[in-house]
């Protein structure tokens, strides 16, 4: 129970005290002597624990946890009336009845009981009225109306303490104070911000609550009123002044809520209608997020706009584009009579224009002959496109109005904003899609590169490649060949990007075959191509499937570690740099030879030649791609063969490793801030004397 | 890049004035590619303002390469930089293609 709890317990013990206290000063009053008892209490008594009575029960009302809950207004009028006003109610119902009942009962304690009883439950209702009212009236209330409000009950407070002076204004001050009170009262009931909050049928629900309210107000100033004269037990005006004026609060509150709500009736429909488009706006724009298809956007905004228009017919025409065949949507519409409304519309070069037509009776509609009294036209489109135009149609005339014109205005542009969102969603899982692809390309182009480099004690290889794209042209491969030989490619596939990233791939695979054991070798030295023959037979299998303004620049070197020498053949590609450590002198070789896939018939064998080299320990091979030669600078200059052989020659006794860390740092120095235009690869071969085996 | 034309009755001469990339090299192609052009007995190429060709210029030249022997046009390239020069040998274009230091030499081949 709830009275039991805290903090309530004490008010509520309270209240039930002085209300026995109450009805014991009224039986004594009214029934002088009764039990044997023969004090009679004074009249002021009476009043001082009928105030008192009803001071407790307004507190204890106002301890009360918040009756709104949410925005269930008609939830709180429903309690208000089901619970204290009914009760209130069948115990007046109860009083009267037994008057007519039992005529001796006038006058009896019986009827004192009862008398005290629904002053009792009146003093409760209004209380809860009160604080029902305070809880519409603050609703979405600002901080000075809550003062205000305070002060009012402040006032309705000290009028129930003037009841307990002996002293008895005079009727004019009591009356300026009833009417201050009352002007105060009128001015809180203003407060309606709760009915904007109703649908039509909550509101119909309110006004049947507050006339209810307001009858049973009635009732009890009635029964007040009624019952007054025949007894003691109501004194002079003052004394119930506070119950009256809280009645009349109660009851002026309940009357203009009804009034408003009631002045409120007709435009309830309209909120709903502003409600349902907030809805379908909601709805229209949810379907991009979920990414829906263009057909589903369309029928959406087609249905929506039916719906907000009340469109006894529409149509919903997307014109044709180079991908897209036309879209059309009709809704009880024949589409023979969308086609004359359209061309009749473009007869007056009004085919792409917001339009309507309150009266279809007369002029060039006049004669279609249509059974519609009004047209309304939307043109859905964006600055990239025009899209289309919805027609809906009404049977009456005078159907639409600009209101409905500029609604509809706002979904066609949601729709168009819909429809470009989903384009440029696919626009970019194809760009996404694109972009996986090239990720899969270049993991497939990393898996080309060698991860391990030959290594042997005759030599130190150290090797650097980036591709400036996800995908490069450059490449570079080793193959150890029987009887200590070592076969390296390095090469450059003209153009970026996959194609380039596809001949990589072929060139490799080229090597890989061309490289093998032959086995109709007459002799050990026929047994492998020599780079020359190697490139000529790469330049032909290239031939037939290269474009025409590709082709590949390649080194091809066989280095036979066991003799110390090598041989190669430059087709196109950039020249080697070399350490000569017997000459102590840095150059490039010079050879001529002739790109892959420039002459695709017979005679590339004149344009390749091979180079023999007896190489001696310490000597430091640099092979590198057009990237590190072409790299830029700020000033757009290039790094050049020049400053590669300086390097070199700053650098050629360390070990591979840090020859090319130092060739490399003063590339970035010389390209630093400068973006990378191609693919750059760098090898450094530095040849050792022969170290003789462990244990040999 | 810019490309100027002067042509006589035997001879087109195309001035190239720029870098030749892979986006300028578009240009070049539509030029070469005219089918008038193998009419011509000589297709002279002024390299004089000519700052850098990409490996996509020198594709565009290749690609052509062939069609012009077939046609009987010479194509014939002077006043060539250095570091052009330097690409145009490096990649043996220069067994294959005439390449003349002045257009007097240009107009005598």
């Amino acid at each position: 129970m709830a009275v039991l709890r805290k903090p309530f317990s004490l008010l509520s013990v309270a209240v039930l005290l002085s209300w026995l206290a109450l009805l014991a000063a009224a039986l004594l009053y009214a029934h002088p002597g009764l039990g044997g008892v023969t004090i009679s209490p004074p009249a002021g008594l009476i009043l001082i624990l009928q105030a008192l009575f009803t001071a407790v029960v307004f507190l204890y009302e106002r301890k009360l946890p918040e009756r709104l809950r949410g925005v269930d207004f008609i939830g709180l009028l429903q309690r208000l009336l089901l619970g204290p006003a009914l009760l209130a109610v069948a115990s007046v119902g109860l009083h009267q009845l037994l008057l007519v009942v039992l005529p001796g009962m006038a006058g009896s304690v019986l009827h004192t009981i009862f008398y005290t009883l629904n002053v009792a439950l009146f003093v409760g209702l209004l209380a809860r009225t009160n604080y029902a009212w305070r809880a519409l009236v603050l609703f979405r209330g600002s901080e000075r109306l809550r003062r205000q409000w305070v002060a009012f009950e402040v006032l309705l407070g000290a009028i129930l303490l003037l009841r307990l002076l002996p002293y008895a204004p005079p009727i004019g001050l009591s009356a300026a104070v009833l009417g201050v009170l009352a002007a105060f009262g009128a001015y809180l009931s203003g407060r309606q911000k709760w009915v904007a909050y109703l649908n039509r049928r909550q509101k119909m629900e309110a006004v049947l609550l507050q006339l209810a309210i307001i009858g049973v107000m009635s009732i009890f100033v009635a029964y007040f009123l009624y019952t007054k004269p025949a007894f003691r037990l109501v004194g002079p005006a003052p004394q119930n002044a506070f119950l009256l004026l809280n009645a009349f609060f109660a009851g002026f509150y309940a009357l203009m809520g009804l009034l408003i709500t009631l002045f409120n009736l007709p435009t309830a429909g309209v909120f709903e209608q502003k409600r349902e488009e907030i809805l379908s706006m909601q709805r229209l724009t949810q379907l991009i997020q979920r990414g829906q298809t263009t057909a589903e956007v369309y029928q959406m905004f087609f249905d929506s706009a039916i719906q907000t228009t009340s469109a006894d017919a529409a149509w919903l025409h997307i014109e044709a584009t180079d991908e897209e065949d036309h879209y059309d949507l009709y809704y009880q519409l024949p589409a023979h009579q969308g086609s004359t409304i359209r061309s009749t519309l473009a007869e007056f070069n009004l085919g792409n224009l917001e339009y309507f037509n309150n009266d279809l009776s007369g002029g060039s509609f006049g004669r279609l002959q249509l059974p519609f009294g009004s047209l309304m036209v939307m043109p859905l489109s964006s600055s990239k496109r025009q899209y289309g135009n919805i027609y809906l149609l009404q049977e009456l005339t005078q159907a639409f109005d600009r209101e409905s014109l500029s609604i509809l205005q706002t979904f066609a542009s949601q729709t168009v904003l819909s429809i470009e969102n989903l384009q440029l969603i696919q626009a970019s899982m194809r760009t996404q899609r694109v972009q996986d692809e090239l990720k899969i390309a270049s993991a497939v182009q990393d898996s080309l590169i060698p991860k391990n480099l030959p290594i042997d004690n005759w030599f130190e290889i150290s090797s650097y490649a980036v591709a400036a794209t996800e995908v490069g042209g450059d490449f570079y491969d080793f193959l150890h060949l029987p009887g200590r030989r070592l076969a390296v490619l390095i090469g450059d596939v003209s153009g970026k990007g996959v194609t380039a990233a596809f001949h990589v791939a072929q060139m490799k695979g080229i090597f890989h075959a061309l490289m093998q054991e032959n086995p109709l070798a007459r002799n050990e030295r026929e047994k492998y191509p020599v780079p020359s023959q190697f490139m000529t037979q790469a330049n032909d299998a290239l031939g037939r499937c290269l474009e025409k303004s590709a082709f590949i620049t390649a080194s091809l070197y066989i280095i036979d570690y066991e003799h110390g020498g090598f041989v190669f053949a430059r087709a196109g590609h950039c020249h080697t740099l070399y350490y000569h450590s017997i000459k102590e002198e840095v150059s490039y070789f010079q050879t001529p030879g002739l790109g892959l896939g420039i002459i695709r018939h017979d005679g590339y064998e004149k344009h390749i030649k091979n180079q023999f080299y007896d190489y001696n320990p310490g000597d430091v091979m640099v092979i590198y791609t057009d990237g590190i030669v072409e790299a830029r600078n700020a000033a757009q200059d290039e790094y050049g063969e020049e400053r590669l052989q300086q390097m070199l020659e700053n650098s050629y006794y360390l070990d591979a490793d840090h020859i090319k860390a130092h060739i490399l740092a003063d590339l970035h120095e010389f390209t630093k801030g400068q973006p990378m235009h191609d693919d750059q690869t760098l090898l450094v071969i530095k040849f050792r004397s022969a170290q003789p085996e462990a244990g040999l | 890049m810019k490309i100027t034309q002067h042509a006589t009755d035997t001879t087109l001469t195309l001035a190239l004035n720029g870098e030749l990339d892979a986006s300028s090299s578009v240009l070049l192609d539509t030029e070469l590619s005219k089918p008038e052009i193998l009419r011509t007995q000589k297709v002279l190429i002024d390299c004089q303002q000519l700052n850098y060709i990409s490996s996509a210029g020198l594709g565009v030249f290749i690609s052509h390469l062939q069609t012009f022997q077939d046609a009987n046009v010479k194509l014939v390239f002077f006043n060539m930089q250095e570091k052009v020069r330097n690409v145009f040998e490096i990649l043996g274009l220069d067994s294959l293609m005439t390449i003349v230091p002045s257009e007097a030499d240009a107009t005598a081949v």
